[in-house]
């Protein structure tokens, strides 16, 4: 039982006077911290060994080899032969909007109805869900959570996991309006003829069009009106299209959730139209990208995927799963990763490491949980990568994050450095030798 | 001389050897003379005649002398005399499956029927209207064993002469000779199904079925020798399990898949009772242990088509053989992925094993005759049109299956399934050779009693 | 052209049915062996014949005829064993009622599953099929070798203990208490349901056996003058729960709660009842005192948690907490995806709870042989026990090593190097190319494998 070097007592003592405030962790460091001796991975900018980073007012203020810059105010963190990352970014979730999916009355992320672009998982998002501070001692440092169904399910929402309120863990409220591809594959539970499906989805598909073509008209009356209301009377809001100006006005991402090979080649069609050329589209899901991956990057659509799924197709070969973001990647498809998960987003570095394994490479599995989701969502002047200015998210790890057998030390997110507990390692404390004190 | 007329002339006699038989005493018989005969082996006697009287085939052969009191019908030398045409297992007629079943209260222990145990049951107490029926008849088929619809026992098969397309109680050919039974789930619905609902609970059902039937017998044999100890309770779904678990008739039982058969294999290893296989559409890799278990296949001709890019292939091999300067049609298909070549080759394979499925059984020595399951007479026609045109079966290899085969796996080969004197008279007269396109059936006898086809 | 790629296909296809089930011999120089029960044995040679591991040790050599693979830079261990899997049934819930132990998985194998080459791809070689979690008492396991095309018998594990199924808490009480107004809606009515069937069975036994004794008498009374006995019936269910308390079946039961974990030692100390395992068991880490005292083992997730309520307050250190409080462990998948990379939720365990990498090879190896019964077979590399293994590229619990190769009983089920695509052996000539976007690919916990069969009674 001694085996354990975990610092039990330090955490029982916090969590008690912590108890007091409602509070399920301890507090989070802040101010002016240095980290220095570490092989330092900037991804923008290669490795640096025995590198510093500092960190001041929340922001990453200098990362190099230069001790000077380490001012004698700062608290250090020694962390010779260790790594630092840039905190990962799982581009596609439900955390926060869902605690638990079998208790109905905990699951907020899908509304009822077809059409919802109004709805925002920022509105949903718990700051206080469990799985929060279990994600983030994982390395993830922020999350793109999404609402589901229908065929606009809302807006997902890029959070931080760190904070009290949705207002202040929000990196941005409104990243990506999440339409789910009207599916013409057949199999399985849905009996649908051929015949049935391409009628459903040319219906669906002249909705969407009509809806898209109903916000362009209302987004260019809107900004006529506002740029000039004298003598105008003030239009109607409607909810539904207002939501949908700036996805139409390619501010916002379109995230096409979208799977099979046929409804790929369809989405693929639809977005090269030059009626939609004012969109700005992102795929995710995307389990049979591999097949189509040269059409994917010749419509210069970036890719949200994941790797732990089965292989979608009975005959398809036992690796297609895994080596699907390394197809994509090699075809030219900017590529992110994503999980897909609530509770078990901490498998992201995960997914990452086996897509890093079947063809993606570490480096660029990496890239895909930095970088690339930041650039995709237009946040890559805030998140991605270790470079002054950007917010100080970041962690160190003893080794390849994607390895299981790598610890994650420590979790900075916007200059908090924060605690490394959650509910499961509070269980653990006050388990693992549950009756010493009778000893 | 026309045929036509003296057939017609026939009709009114139908009647007349119905009420005839009750009598005992020799009514007319009835004769088709100046045919060829084919025989259930495949042999044929030509300018031959056949005569029966009182359903059952009295003379057969040529330049035979025929008594005064028949009424003849001149096959003109260009017409074909059959065996009638036997289907194993079919459920014509049978009640629909109730819809909508009331949820029940405690599903774990519903009551036998709602289980899908119906043993009891027999056809001759169920018999509905089915056009399937007379399309039967018109496609050659003279006896059926019929069935009922339901899940794991449905009930008893009963032979019936298909002598009119409303069947009754006096069209029986025999008792029971079997008990039919699938691993078919307990009926209903999401709300309304019942214990098993799985085919491992079918299985351990079946066992405590079989355990209770045999406590229940055990207990009736000691009542009958001890009066005075505590007597049995009558159960009617116990009682019809005994002649299983006695072997005095066999588990006519529906499958298809090796894996099933193998476990219909484990429970006739603990019981040990008889069995006939049903459909049977992937037993071939089975066919050595189905002939060392002697047990007979009563085969579903139901084989899928061939997948359309086989077709489709083959097409384009003739096109281009006609079309020796045409371009290069296969560009198509270089261009499929692997996974697609591979899909393809196996689906080849696939489809090739389950059309040599029947062939696989008989070339094994397995005992395979015919049912129709369910296939509908149009689509046999089809079905049979294939498995000849792939060189699977001739067309006397299947008039055996249909005839003498059938009716020896169920039992009855000493009454019916072959041309021969003493035999039940089920015979089809035919304006050709039987199983080819444009080949009519004329007449139709189902134990005697005659059928015209060509009236209208 | 097209001909010749097609026979060349077929070949390097079809032959995966010729395996059967035969006991080959390999061996295998120069690798890291990850023996489990004993230390590392860095450059060792391991010799399998005719199924049998036969020699383990350094600079060994080859008999005549035996395929040699060099193993250098690559890590052999015994194949994994996954205590919990649904992986091939035809069906996996006999949901209708809250005791059905007589129905087997043993019956419900499907041998022609892609699934399980899939399995084996991730260095699996054996699993515990088991019945779902519906039923109080649900049906029996059947343990097999993932002999990918041999016979639903063919893949049995000769040998293995016999296994049942049981389950508490909220599947149950959903599938008949909630969805049809029956014994029971709460975990008050799982306990009563356990001992009311364990007491059944108890008396049925006494009459049982009276019937058979009064029997024989009857029948070899020669002078007729004994009185023959009412018949009782051979009753399956209540046979198979005799030989659980006689210790003859191993208890699987499905749990999550502490107190339900606690109620079922409680039974069982009651009948006399040892040998079993928690399966789940979310929570045993509150109770693993109690556990190791009663000598119970656990099989958990590495990491699944908050899916339903009973698995909230559940961390993903709970195989670390009862491995350091002396209970024999294993980490089990319970799912189709996960099976594909069992040594990297072991490894998880290392992570989370920094369990040593030698303890963490033992949940997916020779702690799941144990709770089968067949830890004297498989489970470990030894001298004497079985040629199930798997080569791997590298350490097998880094997320970057592949399974090269696996092999049950020294025949070579999968080799990375002649890994064609389609590998499924069940193939109806009506299959759709297209529509083989089928069944739902499995992605995290969107399946319930457990529950199979009986979403549709749990409807609200």
């Amino acid at each position: 039982m001694k085996s354990i070097k975990i610092t039990a007592l330090l955490g029982f003592l916090l969590l008690f006077s912590g108890a007091l405030e409602a509070q399920i962790t301890d507090k989070p460091e802040y101010g002016k911290i240095a980290i220095i001796g570490a092989t330092v991975h900037t991804v923008s900018n290669g490795s640096i060994e025995q590198g510093i980073v500092t960190i001041h007012n929340g922001n990453i203020e200098y990362v190099g080899t230069d001790r000077s810059k380490v001012g004698s105010d700062y608290k250090v963190i020694e962390a010779t032969g260790k790594h630092v990352y840039p905190g990962f970014m799982d581009s596609g979730t439900s955390l926060g909007l869902v605690e638990i999916n079998a208790v109905p009355v905990t699951v907020d992320n899908r509304e009822v109805g077809n059409i919802n672009p109004n709805m925002l998982a920022f509105t949903a998002w718990n700051p206080h869900s469990a799985a929060i501070p279990v994600t983030r001692v994982s390395g993830v440092t922020h999350v793109l959570t999404a609402p589901q169904g229908g065929l606009v399910s809302g807006q997902a929402a890029i959070m931080d996991l760190w904070g009290y309120s949705p207002d202040s863990m929000a990196v941005d409220a409104t990243a990506g309006m999440v339409l789910n591809w009207p599916s013409v594959r057949s199999g399985g539970w849905n009996r649908r003829t051929p015949e049935q499906m391409e009628k459903q989805y040319k219906e669906t598909i002249g909705a969407l069009n009509k809806l898209l073509d109903n916000a362009r008209f209302y987004d260019q009356m809107m900004s006529e009106f506002e740029s000039n209301p004298n003598g105008k009377v003030k239009p109607e809001k409607n909810q539904h299209l207002e939501a949908m100006r700036e996805m139409v006005n390619g501010q916002t991402p379109i995230i096409i959730s979208v799977s099979s090979e046929k409804d790929i080649l369809n989405a693929i069609e639809w977005s090269n139209h030059e009626d939609h050329s004012d969109l700005n589209i992102v795929f995710a899901g995307v389990e049979e990208g591999w097949r189509v991956a040269e059409e994917i990057a010749e419509a210069g659509i970036p890719c949200l995927v994941s790797t732990l799924y089965t292989p979608t197709r009975a005959y398809d070969h036992v690796h297609r799963p895994y080596e699907n973001p390394g197809a994509l990647m090699k075809a030219g498809v900017k590529v992110a990763i994503m999980t897909g998960e609530v509770e078990n987003v901490r498998n992201l570095p995960f997914n990452a490491g086996y897509a890093a394994a079947y063809g993606m490479g570490t480096e660029e599995a990496v890239k895909a949980v930095t970088i690339n989701p930041a650039q995709i969502f237009g946040v890559d002047h805030l998140l991605g990568s270790l470079e002054a200015g950007k917010q100080a998210n970041l962690f160190i790890s003893t080794g390849d994050p994607f390895e299981p057998l790598s610890q994650i030390e420590q979790v900075f997110i916007a200059g908090f450095q924060i605690p490394m507990d959650s509910r499961h390692t509070q269980l653990f404390e006050e388990f693992l030798d549950r009756d010493a004190t009778q000893n | 001389m026309n045929i036509r007329n003296i057939v017609a002339g026939l009709a009114i006699l139908v009647l007349v050897t119905f009420s005839e038989k009750a009598t005992g005493q020799d009514a007319p018989a009835h004769a088709i003379t100046n045919v060829t005969i084919h025989l259930a082996s495949g042999e044929t006697l030509s300018n031959s005649d056949i005569v029966w009287r009182n359903g059952i085939i009295v003379d057969i052969g040529s330049d035979l002398d025929i008594p005064f009191d028949v009424y003849t019908i001149d096959g003109g030398d260009s017409l074909h005399v059959f065996p009638g045409l036997i289907d194993g297992l079919a459920t014509w007629g049978s009640p629909e499956q109730p819809r909508n079943l009331p949820n029940l209260e405690d599903p774990g222990n519903p009551p036998y029927d709602r289980a899908g145990v119906q043993p009891e049951r027999k056809p001759v107490h169920y018999l509905n209207e089915d056009k399937s029926i007379s399309a039967a008849m018109k496609a050659g088929f003279t006896l059926v064993g019929l069935g009922l619809d339901g899940q794991m026992l449905p009930g008893q098969v009963q032979p019936f002469n298909l002598s009119s397309e409303q069947l009754t109680e006096a069209h029986l050919f025999s008792t029971s000779i079997g008990l039919q039974g699938s691993f078919d789930t307990a009926p209903g619905g999401w709300g309304s199904g019942a214990y098993p609902s799985t085919q491992m609970g079918v299985m351990a059902y079946f066992r405590q079925l079989m355990y209770d039937a045999a406590a229940l017998q055990e207990h009736m044999n000691y009542f009958e020798k001890h009066p005075d100890m505590p007597q049995p309770e009558h159960s009617e779904v116990l009682e019809a399990l005994f002649p299983l678990i006695n072997a005095d008739i066999p588990l006519i039982f529906e499958v298809d898949s090796k894996e099933e058969i193998e476990r219909l294999f484990r429970l006739q290893d603990e019981f040990g009772f008889k069995t006939i296989l049903v459909g049977a559409r992937k037993a071939a890799p089975l066919a050595e242990e189905l002939k060392n278990r002697n047990i007979s296949v009563i085969a579903s001709l139901d084989v899928n088509d061939k997948p359309k890019w086989m077709t489709d292939a083959e097409k384009e091999s003739k096109d281009s053989e006609n079309d020796k300067d045409g371009e290069d049609k296969s560009e198509e298909s270089d261009e499929l992925s692997e996974e697609e070549i591979t899909f393809r080759a196996k689906q080849e394979a696939a489809w090739n094993s389950e059309t040599q499925n029947i062939r696989s059984l008989i070339d094994s020595g397995v005992s395979v005759g015919f049912s129709s399951a369910g296939l509908s007479v149009k689509d046999l026609q089809s079905k049979i049109t294939l498995l000849v045109d792939e060189g699977v079966l001739t067309t006397t290899e299947l008039l055996k299956m249909m005839t003498h085969t059938n009716a020896d796996i169920l039992g009855l080969s000493n009454r019916v399934g072959d041309l021969k004197v003493g035999m039940g008279a089920h015979l089809i007269l035919t304006t050709g050779p039987l199983f080819e396109k444009g080949t009519k059936i004329h007449t139709h006898v189902s134990q005697g009693v005659i059928n015209d086809f060509m009236e209208n | 052209m097209k001909k010749i790629t097609y026979i060349f296909i077929i070949i390097g296809v079809f032959s995966v049915s010729a395996f059967a089930q035969d006991k080959g011999s390999v061996f295998i120089e120069n690798a890291t062996l990850v023996t489990v029960t004993d230390d590392i044995i860095e450059n060792g040679d391991i010799l399998i014949t005719n199924g049998v591991i036969t020699q383990i040790g350094t600079d060994l050599s080859a008999p005549a005829g035996v395929t040699v693979i060099d193993g250098t830079g690559k890590f052999v261990m015994p194949g994994i064993i996954d205590a919990h899997s649904h992986l091939n049934t035809v069906s996996t819930n006999e949901a209708r009622n809250p005791v059905t132990a007589e129905v087997t998985m043993e019956e419900s194998i499907d041998p022609n599953e892609v699934s399980i080459y899939r399995a084996l791809a991730g260095g699996v070689t054996s699993i515990h099929l088991m019945h779902g979690s519906a039923n109080v008492i649900g049906g029996q396991g059947e343990t097999l070798k993932l002999r990918y095309g041999s016979t639903q018998d063919g893949m049995r594990f000769d040998g293995a203990k016999r296994t049942i199924k049981f389950a508490l808490g909220e599947n149950p009480t959903r599938v008949h208490g909630q969805g049809n107004g029956i014994l029971p809606r709460t975990r008050m009515g799982v306990e009563q349901i356990i001992r009311s069937h364990f007491d059944e069975a108890l008396d049925y036994r006494v009459k049982r056996e009276a019937y058979l004794s009064a029997k024989q008498k009857y029948e070899s009374d020669r002078r007729g003058r004994t009185a023959p006995p009412v018949p009782v019936a051979k009753n399956l269910r209540y046979d198979v729960l005799n030989d659980i308390i006689d210790g003859e079946i191993l208890v699987h039961c499905h749990s999550y709660r502490a107190d339900e974990i606690l109620m079922l030692m409680r039974v069982f100390n009651d009948y006399g009842i040892k040998n079993y395992t928690f399966q789940h068991a979310n929570e045993a880490f509150k109770v693993a005192p109690e556990i190791a005292k009663n000598g119970a083992y656990t099989s958990v997730f590495a990491d699944w948690w908050a899916y339903k309520f009973e698995v909230y307050y559940s961390t993903a250190f709970n195989a670390t907490i009862l491995n350091e409080n002396g209970v024999t462990n294993s980490i089990n998948s319970d799912s189709n995806e996960l099976i594909r990379h069992l040594n990297h939720e072991a490894a998880k365990t290392v992570r989370y709870g920094q369990t040593s990498e030698a303890d963490a090879l033992k949940m997916i190896t020779i702690n799941p042989a144990m709770q089968l019964g067949i830890a004297d077979k498989v489970g470990s590399l030894e001298v004497g026990k079985q040629g199930d293994i798997a080569i791997w590229s590298g350490h097998p619990l880094s997320i970057y090593s592949k399974v090269e190769q696996t092999y049950i009983d020294g025949t070579k089920y999968f080799d990375l190097a002649n890994d064609p695509v389609d590998m499924r052996i069940d193939i109806s000539s009506d299959d759709n190319y297209e529509e083989s976007f089928t069944t739902g690919f499995i992605k995290g916990r969107e399946a319930d494998a457990c529950m199979s069969d009986v979403f549709q009674l749990i409807q609200e």
